[in-house]
């Protein structure tokens, strides 16, 4: 593949850059609803796609043909040519000749449709089981393998391995009119060993489904809340992560004045990190698909604006360095500034003592999904608690939180000491490149004056 | 195709052959210039077969191994759900109307005359705010669809469509507004001019930030927002969640649950309509299905194994969500029908309410309980019967279904929006609104 690619990429001279990318993938997905089966299906997808840069314009075309991969290099250039007008811009990076491997404990490749079928039965079952409430289940199961071939202009070429295993729950308890839901997940870039021993997740989505049913709506208004690990996670990403893509922000003057480094962002002991070094996590990858290795990176350190994610070209405009961040959902796309892992950092505060001195606030806990649109944020609780005089008092639903980025990370007041790392599904959207797979984390963490919609 | 049949054929009791071939090219400018230009050639199959009464299923692209293809799709069939229908034995569409929903004029589109439309709806809106970032995507799409089952049924249409899109933001200091709007066709017909003069009247009302104290208030969703509303609806009678009993409307056809003015269809016979087609993805003539008609429950809408399943007949209403995905009961185009109230006589009626126009969090929630409760990321303030300002940090919650109960009008001119949703305004007389001080 090595020579295919470096030939197609040899009449290049017009093009201040171009890169080739092919993909190889093969997926299994597997679906129970309720007692049935729903779907259980293959599929082999083989595509690619060039991009070109000319002065500062970008042609890109996918396809999933490449017999003439000569002849869409030179497509591509020439579309680029037709938008560029001024000057390239991509900052260094070093040329990269390597093939990552990834073994897998118990390759899913190998494991058969009926085993795999099994083992998401067994998971289904335990849902249905658990209560005559549940009135439904839906228990996915999906795993697929990428080989993605990369080679760009400059001499790197990359062929790496991107196995993706997701196995999801979700229990819909149901009592007369009132229908609740509940989800649990694990997405991992591991095998299938690790999808083997997850039954306690199925549990746990049923239980807090059935307990949702006693739950009452939340009442409207301005609460002092607590956040568990995933709800803090999902925050940090929503909140502050997206606000933290440069693509945002580099072309943008008044933005670039919003989020000067060095800004204060609140809390001195706030510390958030965007890391897709780590080992195994849903968003981690050893190169990006610009063919940068990742690695991690400080966006808030002590309180302050210290980075942000970057692409090759956000980078340059911004005169900073490449991070590692340019991500694409598969080959009909192109690669985006995207978070990886994001998290924030352990602070000290042990969970009793962020709990002790709210006479009435949320703990919210699980998500259903967030969104933002920068300076305002919305994330859904799967799961909360009032809490009265400094304890967990009863279960409340329907639980929306929404805020100010700006004023919201000001109005943290206190950082956990029991930071976790959700390995759960968990899909961004952006740009219409959804689900991205991404990890997130956070110690439990609490915000003062969050206003929560309620009836 | 054929040749494929053939040899699918010997192997199972029946199959379903669906080709999906598409070309689309988007010309984006960001912050005001023309950025990149995009050209994305797809085509993929996928095969439903059903074999000892069990479906299988597989989907490919790019594949040169139609072994392996057809291989995947009955090794899957000796686990996959037992086939409650039969594909069918001849695809014939009885409306008598032609259907247009492609024009050759899109795919004749050259990009120079996109990247002009670009341009002119930038220039349109610096000339008003030269500060403002645009972001603009003028997309064409041309695609082709084929369908051959192992009876000899098939279908194959054409289908292009042309969308318009546009991101403003403005920034002054930590205020960050931003507004979408885009208008799609299947006809080489869209004027940009509608899209920026939405957007234009929409700054101008939101220049200055006013408060809102938080109560229970009247509330006017714009098309963008109606469907705040009316996802727990779709959610509600879609066949498959009827069937499971986990819609809160099974069992409820043929009551009257809201009121008269409230009528709801998937029309599919839409001249030129995104969601439009001569039958749906698995050869079943697609149509007008009145969902709800004076405010009672007239139809769920079924694809044809959930039909089967639940005894009643496809609603042709089988979409595939992509290519990979088999056929489940989906909408082709949601049309709400229009009230007799127009959006200035609602703003009028008005002493104290908000607008909504964006909100973030769409759909997400338990949504097929009903609930919403969203943040209003777009939102006007309606004073005395007059626009007073925008407004921020504000949140609406309720449960859809109890509310569409509590409508005060609907607007008496309906606008597509997100592709296939037909939607008029729709006036609320009371919703909880909370905000940071609330009442």
């Amino acid at each position: 593949m090595k020579e295919i690619l470096e030939d197609a990429l040899k009449n290049s001279k017009k093009a201040d850059y171009v890169e080739i990318r092919l993909e190889k993938k093969e997926s299994t997905g597997i679906r129970f609803q309720g007692k049935k089966l729903e779907k259980i299906d293959c599929s082999q997808q083989i595509g690619g796609n060039v991009r070109a840069l000319v002065k500062g314009g970008w042609g890109f075309i996918t396809f999933n043909q490449y017999d003439d991969l000569n002849e869409k290099v030179q497509q591509a250039i020439n579309i680029a040519a037709l938008v560029g007008k001024t000057k390239s811009n991509l900052a260094e990076v070093p040329t990269v000749i390597e093939e990552v491997k990834k073994d897998l404990d118990k390759d899913f490749r190998k494991v058969s449709l009926r085993e795999k079928k099994q083992l998401i039965e067994h998971y289904n079952k335990i849902i249905l089981n658990y209560s005559p409430k549940i009135q439904s289940t839906n228990v996915v199961y999906g795993d697929s393998f990428s080989t993605v071939y990369y080679a760009n202009s400059e001499g790197s070429y990359i062929r790496q391995e991107i196995p993706k295993l997701v196995v999801s729950f979700t229990a819909i308890a149901r009592e007369k009119d009132n229908v609740q839901i509940a989800n649990e997940s694990l997405g991992t870039v591991e095998g299938f060993k690790k999808a083997e021993d997850i039954s306690s997740k199925a549990e746990l989505a049923a239980s807090r489904a059935v307990n949702l049913l006693k739950a009452k709506p939340v009442e409207g208004g301005e609460y002092t809340v607590v956040l568990d690990q995933t709800l803090g996670g999902v925050f940090i990403h929503e909140a502050f992560g997206h606000l933290s893509e440069a693509d945002f922000i580099y072309e943008d003057n008044r933005m670039r004045n919003i989020m000067k480094l060095g800004k204060n962002f609140g809390y001195k002991k706030l510390n958030v990190i965007d890391d897709g070094s780590i080992p195994n996590l849903f968003g981690s990858a050893k190169y990006d698909d610009e063919g940068v290795k990742t690695k991690k990176n400080y966006l808030i350190r002590n309180g302050l604006l210290d980075g942000r994610l970057h692409s090759r070209e956000t980078a340059k405009k911004m005169n900073e360095k490449a991070t590692g961040n340019a991500r694409a959902l598969n080959y009909q796309f192109k690669p985006i500034v995207r978070m990886t892992n994001t998290y924030i950092d352990n602070g000290d505060t042990p969970f009793e003592d962020l709990i002790s001195g709210i006479k009435k606030g949320i703990y919210a806990k699980k998500v259903f999904g967030g969104n933002t649109t920068f300076e305002m944020f919305t994330f859904s609780a799967g799961e909360g608690f009032m809490i009265r005089d400094g304890k967990i008092a009863e279960p409340v639903k329907d639980v929306v939180l929404s805020g100010n980025l700006f004023s919201t990370l000001l109005n943290i007041e206190a950082i956990g000491n029991d930071l976790k790392m959700i390995e759960s599904a968990g899909g961004c959207g952006k740009g219409g490149q959804a689900p991205l797979p991404v990890s997130f984390g956070s110690p439990h963490i609490r915000i003062k004056q969050v206003v929560v919609g309620g009836q | 195709m054929d040749k494929l049949m053939q040899k699918i054929k010997e192997k199972v009791d029946s199959a379903e052959l669906f080709r999906l071939k598409n070309k689309t090219i988007p010309v984006n400018f960001e912050a005001g210039n023309l950025k990149s230009i995009d050209v994305s050639d797809y085509e993929g199959h996928a095969l439903r077969v059903i074999k000892n009464k069990r479906i299988g299923f597989s989907t490919e692209s790019g594949g040169k191994d139609p072994d392996l293809f057809i291989e995947k799709a009955i090794a899957t069939s000796e686990f996959g759900m037992k086939a409650n229908f039969e594909f069918p034995l001849e695809i014939i569409r009885k409306n008598k109307n032609p259907l247009k929903i492609y024009d050759s004029k899109i795919k004749e589109k050259n990009i120079s005359e996109m990247i002009t439309s670009g341009k002119e709806m930038i220039k349109r809106i610096k000339d008003f705010n030269k500060d403002l970032h645009c972001d603009v995507t003028i997309l064409k799409h041309d695609n082709e669809i084929e369908y051959l089952n192992s009876w000899g049924a098939n279908y194959i249409y054409k289908k292009s469509f042309l969308s318009y899109s546009m991101m403003v933001q403005k920034i002054d200091k930590e205020d960050i507004l931003i507004m979408y709007s885009s208008i799609d066709s299947g006809k080489d017909n869209l004027e940009s001019k509608i899209l920026t003069d939405d957007l234009l009247k929409k700054l101008k009302w939101g220049e200055s930030i006013v408060e809102v104290r938080g109560k229970i208030m009247p509330v006017i969703f714009t098309p963008n927002a109606a469907l705040v509303l009316l996802l727990p609806i779709i959610s509600g009678l879609n066949g498959k969640n009827v069937l499971k009993k986990i819609s809160p409307l099974s069992g409820k056809k043929g009551q009257k649950i809201w009121d008269d003015l409230f009528s709801l269809y998937s029309d599919g016979t839409i001249n030129f309509a995104p969601g439009s087609a001569p039958f749906d993805d698995e050869g079943i003539e697609m149509q007008k299905l009145p969902l709800i008609e004076g405010g009672e429950i007239k139809n769920f809408y079924y694809d044809l194994q959930t039909a089967g399943m639940a005894g009643k007949n496809s609603t042709g209403n089988g979409i595939r969500h992509g290519i990979q995905n088999a056929p489940t009961p989906g909408i082709s185009n949601l049309v709400l029908k229009e009230g007799n109230m127009s959006f200035s006589d609602m703003i009028k009626d008005i002493k104290e309410g908000i607008i909504v126009d964006q909100v973030l969090g769409l759909g997400q929630g338990n949504i097929i309980s009903g609930a919403f409760s969203n943040n209003v990321q777009l939102g006007f303030k309606i004073e005395n019967g007059k626009i007073k300002g925008r407004i921020k940090n504000v949140m609406i919650a309720g449960n859809a279904i109890e509310e569409l109960n509590n409508v005060a009008a609907l607007g008496d001119k309906a606008k597509w929006v997100e592709g296939i949703y037909k939607l008029p305004h729709i006036y609320l007389k009371s919703l909880p609104v909370s905000t940071k001080k609330n009442e």
